[in-house]
């Protein structure tokens, strides 16, 4: 009969771990958490207790009350608020997924859209796809709250191909992040 | 157009790659049919040629071709003709060296196109024959396009200095002289450099403030002004204008105001006016569904320094269409903080420029790669340019 050995069992959730991360995927997911922090309030308790944010101005920009939910190969798709870049859905890729070959930048510019079905905002992550040429079909350029170069979580101008193998731009993605 | 373009022109590649004998034929076919039609056409056999330029011209400016064609390209606004190409790859940022010798071009190529190493670098190209002379190795640069201020020259030619983000923000300082990187200098929380002669650097930064680093101790040393913009509701566009004769940046918001700062070891911001009042209407606001003229485009704003007016793409529409592509230039006299004229203007360009003559000509550029150059003397357009670039457009800052 097999004795509890912690040790083993230490050692196997450990290299597990190792064989599964990298030193640079770390540094890279920590990269966007850092890049992202700003954006999101401090704790999820002084969130709950904050009031609500009013988003009613959000739901007014010219992009929002033209937002569709129906088709994410146009650039009036409700995620596409602040999306700069040919739309991954058109490259071969889908809304959260690149096309064959193409790498997931990790990190990320935010933008806050209002989906049309329910009026609530979300936080969506324009994750670049790269390693490969720019694919250069449905391009848009979504403007919602995108700010300049110095504030740059918020400018979609960037090519964010940060922690990726090759910082080549080939399209963008728009992941649903949750409730913003 | 531009997909059209780009298609016609792998199809000629390949079909040259493929046939190397018919193509030839063709090519000297195509070489020999204008001098078939000319009345006296020599019949000596010719020798390949090479062109030069002159010093860069008051007439001249540069427009970067765009996102998926490199190349900046070098126009006579005199003429609407195109007088050569600076090798600038997509994203590359291309600057002049002030005495009119080099063009400089900060770059980031792999070794295997679009894997293998990063190779980041100041490229040197002389300036009359467009010959590659030397490469500077630097650390890294912000991979973006359109920004005409993340590389800039020193007035007297001597540094350059490159922004990076990795996704840290530094500056990187090169020597031109000794064609040499430096060092690399921190620059937390800002972007979108100006040279200052005799201090350094300033820098715009997301707390609303302006950084200035003073780079001639040992230690660069980095001074705010007090915060006076919202990087978030109301943000500086990142392509401002600098007059170094006068050491005034003049900056534009999102909404339209338009604030001068005096630059030096401390900055010294002006009160800033709204451009909407400037032309007798409302000033512009950051408030849904209101309506009003705003400023929009990659390079919304230029300066002919000269006399002091500011030429700004304007367009009707709601707050956060800054991106939007202009129906009117405004013309803003800075003095009397007033807008003097109003220019309708096609197509919707979404980059602008100003020769510095004394009898300035206006550079519109944007997204359907068609070029106009406008005399501001009478309004016409005097030069429509196709397959042309999207920009950003460079004129000659000290002619």
């Amino acid at each position: 009969m097999k004795k509890f050995d912690p040790d083993s069992l230490g050692e196997k959730m450990l290299r597990r771990f190792a064989g599964g991360t990298s030193r640079r995927g770390i540094l890279a997911r920590l990269g966007a958490a850092l890049v992202a922090a700003p954006v999101f309030p401090l704790l999820p308790v002084s969130r709950a207790e904050a009031a609500k944010p009013d988003r009613s101005p959000e739901t007014k920009t010219i992009f929002a009350r033209n937002a569709q939910t129906s088709d994410d190969t146009k650039c009036t798709y409700w995620r596409y608020c602040a999306i700069d870049g040919a739309l991954c859905t058109c490259c071969g890729g889908g809304i959260h997924t690149c096309p064959p070959g193409a790498e997931p930048s990790p990190v990320s510019w935010v933008g806050t859209c209002i989906n049309p079905e329910d009026g609530k905002a979300y936080l969506i992550a324009y994750r670049d796809c790269c390693g490969k040429a720019y694919c250069n079909k449905c391009n848009c350029n979504g403007s919602d709250r995108e700010t300049q170069i110095y504030t740059p979580q918020l400018n979609n101008d960037i090519i964010w191909c940060f922690g990726t193998q090759s910082m080549e731009y080939h399209c963008s993605t728009a992941v649903l992040i949750g409730a913003a | 157009m531009k997909l059209a373009a780009i298609v016609r022109q792998s199809a000629v590649r390949q079909a040259i790659a493929r046939k190397p004998v018919a193509s030839a034929a063709l090519a000297l076919a195509m070489l020999a049919a204008p001098a078939a039609h000319a009345a006296t056409a020599s019949v000596e056999p010719e020798e390949s040629g090479v062109n030069t330029l002159e010093a860069p011209k008051a007439s001249w400016f540069f427009v970067q071709r765009g996102f998926v064609l490199g190349g900046t390209s070098i126009y006579d606004s005199n003429t609407g003709k195109l007088l050569g190409q600076v090798e600038t790859p997509v994203l590359g940022d291309m600057a002049l060296d002030p005495a009119g010798k080099a063009y400089y071009v900060a770059q980031t190529i792999w070794t295997k196109r679009t894997r293998g190493t990063r190779q980041d670098m100041v490229t040197v190209y002389d300036a009359k024959t467009l010959n590659f002379q030397a490469d500077i190795d630097i650390p890294g640069r912000m991979l973006v396009g359109g920004r005409k201020n993340n590389f800039v020259v020193s007035d007297d030619g001597k540094f350059a200095y490159v922004y990076n983000y990795n996704p840290a923000t530094s500056v990187n300082v090169i020597d031109l002289t000794k064609r040499k990187f430096v060092k690399a200098v921190e620059l937390p929380g800002c972007a979108d450099l100006v040279t200052v002669a005799g201090v350094g650097l300033s820098a715009l930064c997301n707390d609303g403030s302006i950084a200035t680093i003073a780079l001639a101790g040992a230690k660069p040393e980095i001074t705010h002004t007090a915060p006076f913009f919202n990087a978030t509701t109301d943000p500086v566009f990142d392509n401002y204008a600098t007059d170094k004769a006068k050491k005034q940046s003049v900056l534009l918001t999102y909404t339209g105001l338009i604030y001068t700062v005096a630059l030096g070891a401390k900055p010294v911001v002006g009160e800033p006016f709204s451009i909407q009042e400037a032309a007798g209407i409302r000033k512009g606001e950051t408030k849904p569904l209101e309506v009003n003229w705003f400023p929009g485009g990659g390079q919304p704003l230029a300066l002919h320094r000269p006399t002091g007016h500011l030429f700004v793409l304007m367009h009707p529409g709601e707050y956060w269409t800054h991106k939007d592509g202009a129906t009117e230039v405004w013309e803003v006299d800075l003095a009397t903080k007033k807008v003097v004229k109003r220019i309708a203007v096609p197509d919707l360009p979404e980059a602008v420029e100003v020769t510095q003559e004394a009898e300035p000509k206006l550079i519109l550029a944007g997204g359907s790669d068609t070029l106009r150059v406008i005399d501001l003397k009478t309004g016409a357009i005097k030069h429509t340019i196709k397959e042309a670039g999207s920009g950003p457009i460079t004129v000659v800052e000290n002619p």
